[in-house]
């Protein structure tokens, strides 16, 4: 966990959302932490609680227990028209009948500002998204990407303690939402503004956070750090939703996971009785791959397989190997194209991993 | 066609009933009809008229016994008299067969038609020697339509708004106390010459001079009128709408007979009194021309004229007519020359001549 | 793929055997190498009856040109301007026209004020049952037709009707609510504003609500977000609908007849007087032509000012 020392900016406590419909709860028992200034992203696939997390969090919906608090208050303590929180939607909600101008003076106007101040404010705002002297255009005479820059200047320019974005990248493409997470990152560091996004996109998630929240059906599954997620994963479904992982079902041993029979080298993320029926996750990139025969230096688990389907990704190939002793499959990049004669269909490997790198859970989850 | 829709002819809500004997007419039809040299019969002619119990009230009287007589089928067109009137007009004049037969329609909508002259001569037809003077058109020449029976704009009143007795005087309307609660024509017919008199002007000055009419229409206006069509009047009585309207008296007995309290009488100065004729439009081949004049022909017989006029309620053309019961002695059910007396009849000629003036008067009084 | 090709049963829908039919047939009767001219084809018929209708005005111009004869009740061989100088300068015309012009401004600016509310619940309105309640409500009267409507008018608001009963039932003596100029632009507005509805929603559902939800985040109170975003935003609407309803109205004709008690004639009531009443076929036809012109002038002057709506069809905004 994160901002120990700050004083936290947004809190949630033992959220639920539940919409009556029925069905399973929307959110269920959320809580974290934010502190002031930090960069938060609620990952997870679509109809995992994320959204309704953040309109809660917008104030837009009240949680049917628990409580958020924006800077110490509730956050449907006020009229969303009187919270000083910043939102960029997902369709953008741009005003298609004001100039681009016009649409960043909106808050101003209707927050009461100096109207003295306006001009000079939006100016500097349109700056800083880099659309300045783009004040007079239309809306719809901007680029996709422009039209993003004129949402944010909006959201940002009445400087609110909170920043929200509802997946605001996901109808771009590939290109554009690249540039555009940087962008985010950019003006974010800039202005220091307490930011929380929410995307299904991994990698949007680790490359713009601070902090990433991982939801799954309603509950948050993690909360860490990009990197320490990546890396320590609480559970399979985080192994699974971030990064690509292969999966051995097996039962827990002294040295790690024994699958089938064989045992396989590995570290329990946490303590598991032996014999207990346990999975073991390992990333693509972290399983070597090698001919048949041919040694794999400091590998703690080798074993046989043969190549089923390769793809080539450019900078890297792609390898699906079963693995004929643990009956599973596992996914393997190889960094090197130019083995690829030795790598074709059908082929007779070796694959290896170190036991540090497959992480054992318990079965219950996954 | 909202027109058609909105504008059901005073007639389409009267409920009249048609005395009974029409079978006993066929033995009193001309010997003309059973002819042999008549020319050939058409299957069917083709009458306007109006609905409900105008239409029964013709069928009877009429149309069933000239088909018993003839063979020939009687097909009644009810289109709205106003709107057949540009039909026949246009068909004469481009020189087509015109729509109908026969026009059943007022004296002064068919004298237009015969100044305008698309009407048939009618002085040959043999019964019109039975006929009153009522049956000849004023200020015409020749018999361009026949009159088959006169009415009487009266002033109706409900007896309960009037306990002291009936109304002696168009000026009744004029009593605040039935602001709002009076009702007129839209376009004031049958109003105007009563207006006249009761104004203070004379009867002989119309055209010529009729301030004193519009004068005492401005008052009455002040008094807030409905203005309306028949059925108006009629749905108005029965809803409590108003207590006073000047007109047509079949409307006042249908409503009678709907079970309105509802009386009415005409005043000192007088009452309108008008009538309905039938014409033939010219262009019809020359076979169906002559059997649309025997049609006219009979409905002016005395027999017929019993049957027809008693559904109507109303005084017919031919003498010696026995009144429906109820109508005996009723001011409008006017059947001697003392009840004549005290209605005002203008000349046809005048009225079609400056009609559309007085209406466009009226109007400009009653939408200013 | 590696699906097999159609078993031997397989047979082609109903539907798409009947229009391969068709098709063949149309390439006998209209060969292909006809198909540039295809679109005229289609839009002949309509171009007919535009045309028929433009030989109908000229016929209308021509007699609007000719005096009537109240001795002979013909029209007169040459044409002279004075059935319009009499539809100009008799007072009871300007009076029936203002009255129809500003009571047409009147039941637009009502309509639409009513219709907006209506439509924004049924763009809005969150459950199922409410939106298709909203609707049957809308359409049910739609259905049944001005006419019949106007005399429910007359049965609901009469001395004896509902609404003076209830009032009794308070004590209130009945009072006349039916025959006055209130009365016709009651009507009017509640004839109107399925209309409006009509030409709205699409207006409003085009404004996604996350934009409201947007302006209410940026700090724009429920009042400043209809002035500054739902009412600019759902302007073509307001306009194309506010065009339909001015010229339904002030071409109307059956409820300032039915509702007005005779004194509250508009500009069509005094043409049908004119054709059907006094036969004068002349100044009834100067009186429509005048009628004709005057509504498109204020279109077209709304299409100047303020363009043309949502009937710009797709042209310029």
């Amino acid at each position: 966990m994160s901002g120990v020392q700050q004083p936290a900016a947004v809190v949630a406590e033992g959220v639920d959302m539940d919409f009556g419909t029925g069905a399973a709860m929307a959110v269920k028992d959320a809580g974290f932490a934010l502190g002031r200034g930090r960069f938060l992203t609620i990952l997870g696939p679509s109809g995992s609680g994320k959204t309704t997390l953040l309109r809660m969090i917008a104030g837009f919906q009240t949680p049917t227990r628990g409580q958020i608090l924006i800077g110490g208050k509730p956050a449907d303590a006020v009229a969303p028209h009187r919270r000083s929180v910043g939102m960029v939607f997902q369709k953008l909600a741009l005003f298609p009948h004001m100039t681009v101008a016009q649409n960043v003076a909106f808050p101003l106007k209707m927050r009461r500002f100096n109207p003295a101040e306006i001009a000079g404010r939006v100016e500097r705002y349109l700056e800083l998204v880099r659309l300045g002297g783009f004040g007079a255009r239309r809306i719809h005479e901007l680029s996709g990407g422009q039209q993003q820059r004129v949402a944010i200047a909006r959201a940002l320019v009445f400087e609110p303690e909170l920043l929200l974005l509802d997946e605001p990248l996901a109808a771009l493409d590939r290109k554009l939402r690249e540039e555009m997470q940087l962008e985010f990152r950019r003006i974010q560091k800039e202005l220091g503004v307490t930011t929380i996004n929410v995307t299904h996109d991994q990698r949007e998630a680790l490359v713009v956070s601070d902090e990433i929240i991982v939801m799954d059906q309603g509950q948050i599954q993690q909360h860490a750090a990009p990197a320490e997620m990546y890396r320590r994963p609480a559970n399979p479904f985080v192994a699974h939703f971030i990064g690509v992982s292969s999966f051995l079902k097996g039962r827990r041993s002294a040295a790690g996971i024994e699958v089938n029979g064989i045992d396989c080298a590995g570290q329990a993320v946490a303590d598991l009785a032996p014999g207990v029926a346990c999975l073991g996750a390992i990333r693509a990139e972290q399983i070597r791959i090698a001919p048949a025969g041919a040694p794999l230096p400091g590998c703690d688990t080798v074993v046989q397989g043969q190549v089923t389907d390769i793809v080539f990704e450019g900078e890297r190939l792609l390898c699906f190997v079963t693995l004929p002793a643990l009956a599973a499959e596992v996914q393997i990049y190889h960094h090197d194209p130019a083995g690829l004669d030795q790598l074709a269909k059908g082929a007779s490997v070796s694959v290896g991993w170190t036991a540090g790198d497959l992480l054992i859970f318990a079965a219950d989850k996954g | 066609m909202t027109n058609m829709l909105y504008r059901p002819n005073r007639r389409a809500l009267l409920r009249g009933t048609a005395a009974a004997g029409a079978a006993a007419l066929m033995g009193t039809l001309p010997g003309r009809l059973m002819a042999q040299d008549a020319p050939a019969k058409p299957a069917e002619i083709i009458v306007r008229a109006w609905g409900g119990s105008w239409v029964e009230a013709l069928k009877k009287g009429v149309s069933d016994p000239f088909t018993a007589a003839t063979g020939i089928q009687v097909r009644h067109d009810l289109t709205e008299d106003n709107e057949i009137q540009p039909k026949v007009w246009a068909a004469v004049a481009q020189g087509r067969v015109p729509p109908i037969h026969i026009n059943w329609d007022t004296t002064t909508n068919a004298t237009k038609s015969a100044l305008r002259g698309v009407t048939e001569d009618l002085s040959d037809l043999s019964n019109l020697a039975g006929t009153t003077d009522l049956a000849k058109p004023v200020g015409l020449d020749g018999y361009p339509i026949v009159n088959t029976y006169g009415y009487v704009y009266v002033l109706a009143y409900r007896p309960e708004a009037f306990p002291d007795g009936a109304p002696t005087s168009w000026k009744a309307m004029l009593d605040p106390k039935f602001r709002g609660r009076i009702a007129l024509y839209n376009d004031g017919i049958g109003f105007h010459f009563p207006a006249q008199v009761a104004g203070g002007g004379k009867l002989e000055d119309i055209p010529a001079n009729m301030q004193a009419a519009w004068d005492f229409i401005a008052q009455v206006k002040e008094q807030q009128p409905l203005l309306g069509e028949d059925p108006d009047f009629t749905a108005w009585f029965q809803n409590g709408e108003i207590d006073l309207a000047c007109t047509i008296s079949t409307n006042a007995r249908e409503a009678k007979k709907n079970g309105v309290d509802l009386a009415w009488t005409v005043p000192e100065e007088g009452a309108k009194f008008d009538t309905d004729g039938l014409w033939i439009p010219k262009g019809l081949p020359e076979n169906e021309l002559y059997w649309a004049k025997e049609y006219i022909n009979f409905a002016i017989s005395k027999d017929a004229q019993q049957v027809w006029c008693d559904g109507l309620g109303l005084p017919g053309v031919v003498p010696g007519l026995t009144p429906p019961a109820d109508l005996v002695d009723d001011p409008s059910y006017p059947d001697t020359p003392e009840e004549m007396s005290h209605l005002i009849r203008i000349s046809t000629k005048v009225q079609v001549e400056n009609e559309s003036e007085w209406f466009g008067k009226f109007k400009e009084i009653m939408q200013g | 793929m590696s699906e097999p090709g159609p078993k031997q049963d397989f047979r082609y829908p109903l539907h798409w055997r009947l229009m391969d039919g068709v098709e063949r047939l149309a390439d006998i009767v209209w060969p292909r190498s006809m198909a540039r001219h295809t679109g005229w084809l289609f839009i002949a018929p309509a171009l007919l009856l535009v045309g028929l209708l433009v030989l109908g005005l000229v016929q209308i111009a021509d007699s609007s040109l000719r005096v009537l004869d109240t001795a002979t009740f013909l029209p007169s061989e040459d044409w002279s301007l004075t059935n319009y100088e009499k539809a100009l300068g008799t007072k009871v015309y300007l009076t029936v026209a203002w009255r129809s012009v500003s009571a047409a401004a009147l039941t637009t600016v009502l309509t639409l004020i009513l219709a907006f509310a209506y439509a924004y619940a049924l763009v809005r309105v969150r459950k199922a049952w409410i939106r298709k309640a909203l609707l049957i409500t809308l359409f049910l009267p739609f259905f049944i037709g001005q006419v019949v409507r106007a005399y429910g008018w007359l049965i609901i608001l009469g001395n004896s009707g509902m609404v003076n009963e209830a009032l009794g039932l308070i004590g209130v003596a009945p009072m006349r609510l039916l025959f006055n100029y209130g009365a016709v632009i009651f009507g009017l507005v509640q004839y109107m504003l399925p209309f409006a509805v009509l030409l709205l929603v699409p207006a409003l559902t085009a404004i996604p609500e996350e934009t409201e939800t947007a302006a209410g985040s940026l700090g724009a109170s429920w009042p400043r977000i209809f002035w500054h975003v739902l009412l600019p935003m759902a302007k073509p609407g307001l306009i194309g609908a506010g065009l339909v309803v001015f010229t339904l109205t002030l071409t109307d004709f059956a409820v300032p007849a039915m509702l007005g008690g005779g004194s509250q004639d508009f500009i069509a009531n005094a043409i049908y007087d004119q054709f059907f009443r006094t036969a004068d076929q002349g100044l009834g036809a100067a009186l429509a032509l005048m009628l004709v012109a005057a509504g498109s002038i204020l279109v077209g002057l709304v299409f100047m000012v303020f363009g043309a709506g949502t009937l710009a069809m797709g042209g310029r905004k």
